[in-house]
């Protein structure tokens, strides 16, 4: 039988092949798509656990948490709190620098942990005395990615909104979207971004003991107005932005199918339509209605298989194509998992199943010699 | 090779038409086991559509065709009857063109869930039965009209039939080659014992047969039973 399916579709390479490639565009869709989705909550996983914390304090009800603002008066009411080790606050600023729209510049207290914690590895860290009286320093530490990419080190200029910072240190974090950004002082971020007083967020650290999601409730009761986050699918679901986007990517995933479906199926009508005195032959031997539909199947499902695989593939350099193409390169990494690739292949083989079934319940409905006269 | 005791045949007031068109009107024939009987008439007298009911390759709409006591079509699998009992043999042979001669002779021993080592050693049998012993991996384009046919041929013994249906089997070849065809079928119905039922326009076919019937305008004349029927062609 496999023989027999394989020469068949030898036969008719070219329509072969075509099909196998336009499941395996549907099929790279999904991987590309998964794979996306994947590393965006794998990115937001580093949002809210930057420079070691535990959990993230945002505005409550913002479209996104990079769009929330709190004041800076916030840091001392969560340090008063008996959970709370340390906190910190974070003044992020998305597409300022303009040689990279994808980095992130962090604007962080000198002093907080979240700054405490970088590896630097090279130069220095700025200046702690004119943060400390309040003074714009116009200093920039920046990430050992970034620092590659714009080709910049220490004594370099980094410009941030048209306005420039000498860059004093490189770092490393480990966190991707923080090693392709950069960080001024809290003070400058505040000034450049005419936010003073105030933060996106404010990041915390629990003291040894405490539970992280009974202090995150306590922390929503202490501070009205405000939302904690403490894990990657709460970041996901907090953005009102990253909920539609998943959504576009399942309806996206879901129209690929059906045009994979009705790809296939056309394509098996065809094939069908076109050998009739074949098929009515092999039902005239005695071939069973079920064996001969298992034949219309297993071809549709081997040219599936033939477009999955290639699917695969593309879909994993396709992945890399898609965040570099949405210039966020710096916020996600795609991230392609084994059953992220098992359901791209699932859906393929499932595509060549659901096209097949059709064409092959119409030769079950054929009396033999209809097929045979080709009518 | 195997023999196995030809089938009985047995048409009983078997109605077919076609839209408007009656091809066959309360044809009812009888052919005993072993028996080869040769059908013919004009092109378009319903010879090839009472072959095809009596072969179960389609419902009549009214009457019935038992083979061996079975109805060709109350049976809940019409294809397990053709696969056990019946073999075929077309005017156009029908052969799956990137198939070798072998493996078109594999195919209905395939569809009968045979293994594969089985399946090669019957089919290498059957090319030599039919003197193609040496053309077993060619593809049809690479075979006459005539080794196209034997491949036909040997592909219908496959499963060992009880009963042979042969329709118009010489008539796309010429008339030495139509010759060889004839003598083998008749050969090999003579060695296997099946019951045969070949259809052909041509009469002088008919001696080679134990019986010869005639059928024109759907309408078949069975001198072994008395004639039913009285008209046919395009209902009016």
């Amino acid at each position: 039988m496999l023989a027999i399916i394989l020469t068949n579709l030898r036969r008719r390479l070219t329509r072969t092949l075509l099909t196998a490639a336009g499941i395996a565009v549907g099929v790279a869709t999904i991987v590309a798509l998964l794979s996306f989705t994947q590393g965006l909550s794998e990115s937001a996983a580093g949002f809210v656990h930057l420079g070691g914390a535990e959990l993230g304090v945002f505005q409550a009800n913002v479209s996104e948490p990079a769009t929330s603002l709190l004041p800076e008066s916030t840091v001392g009411r969560l340090r008063a709190l008996p959970q709370v080790a340390d906190a910190t606050p974070l003044l992020l600023i998305v597409e300022g620098v303009k040689r990279d729209p994808a980095a992130v510049v962090f604007g962080a207290e000198p002093d907080g942990f979240f700054s405490r914690q970088l590896v630097i590895v090279a130069g220095r860290r700025p200046n702690e005395v004119s943060e400390a009286t309040h003074a714009a320093a116009h200093q920039a530490l920046i990430g050992d990615r970034l620092a590659a990419q714009l080709k910049l080190g220490p004594g370099g200029v980094l410009a941030v909104k048209g306005r420039a910072y000498t860059v004093v240190g490189v770092y490393h974090s480990g966190i991707l979207f923080e090693d392709a950004g950069a960080i001024l002082g809290l003070r400058d971020a505040q000034a450049l971004t005419q936010r003073a007083g105030e933060a996106t967020d404010v990041i915390v650290s629990l003291s040894p003991g405490a539970h992280t999601d009974a202090t995150a409730k306590a922390i929503e009761r202490a501070l009205p107005g405000t939302q904690t986050i403490t894990n990657a699918q709460q970041a996901v679901r907090a953005g009102a932005n990253g909920t539609l986007i998943s959504k576009a990517i399942l309806a996206i995933v879901a129209i690929a199918i059906i045009v994979g479906v009705i790809g296939v199926a056309n394509t098996m009508a065809m094939a069908i339509a076109e050998r009739r005195a074949e098929l009515g032959l092999l039902s005239t031997v005695g071939w069973s209605p079920v064996r001969v539909a298992g034949l219309i199947l297993g071809e549709g499902v081997a040219v599936s298989v033939l477009g999955a695989a290639g699917g695969l593939l593309l879909g994993v350099i396709g992945g890399d194509l898609l965040v570099r193409a949405l210039g966020v390169s710096s916020y996600v990494s795609p991230s392609v998992t084994a059953w992220g690739l098992g359901r791209g292949l699932l859906v393929g083989v499932a595509i060549g199943v659901l096209g097949g079934i059709y064409p092959a319940w119409r030769v079950t409905r054929m009396t033999p010699l209809k097929a045979l006269s080709g009518t | 090779m195997n023999t196995r005791s030809g089938a009985e045949v047995l048409a009983e007031g078997v109605s077919k038409r076609f839209g408007r068109i009656v091809a066959l009107r309360e044809a009812s024939l009888r052919v005993g086991p072993g028996e080869a009987v040769v059908i013919t008439g004009r092109s378009g007298s319903g010879k090839s559509t009472l072959l095809a009911l009596l072969g179960g390759l389609d419902r009549p709409d009214s009457g019935r065709v038992l083979i061996d006591g079975q109805s060709t079509w109350s049976e809940r699998h019409p294809a397990r009857l053709r696969r056990e009992l019946i073999g075929f043999v077309f005017q156009r042979h029908l052969l799956l063109q990137t198939l070798s001669a072998q493996a078109n002779v594999e195919v209905p021993l395939l569809g009968a869930g045979r293994p594969r080592g089985e399946r090669r050693e019957r089919a290498r049998e059957l090319l030599g039965e039919v003197g193609l012993a040496d053309r077993a991996e060619h593809v049809p384009a690479q075979l006459s009209g005539g080794e196209r046919q034997r491949v036909a041929i040997a592909r219908a013994l496959a499963n060992q039939p009880r009963l042979l249906l042969a329709d118009e089997p010489t008539g796309a070849l010429d008339s030495a080659t139509s010759e060889r065809i004839l003598e083998l079928l008749f050969g090999l119905r003579d060695r296997l014992g099946m019951t045969m039922i070949l259809v052909s326009y041509d009469a002088a076919i008919g001696p080679r047969a134990d019986r010869t019937v005639t059928i024109a305008d759907g309408v078949l004349r069975d001198e072994s039973l008395p004639a039913v029927g009285t008209a046919a062609g395009e209902a009016r």
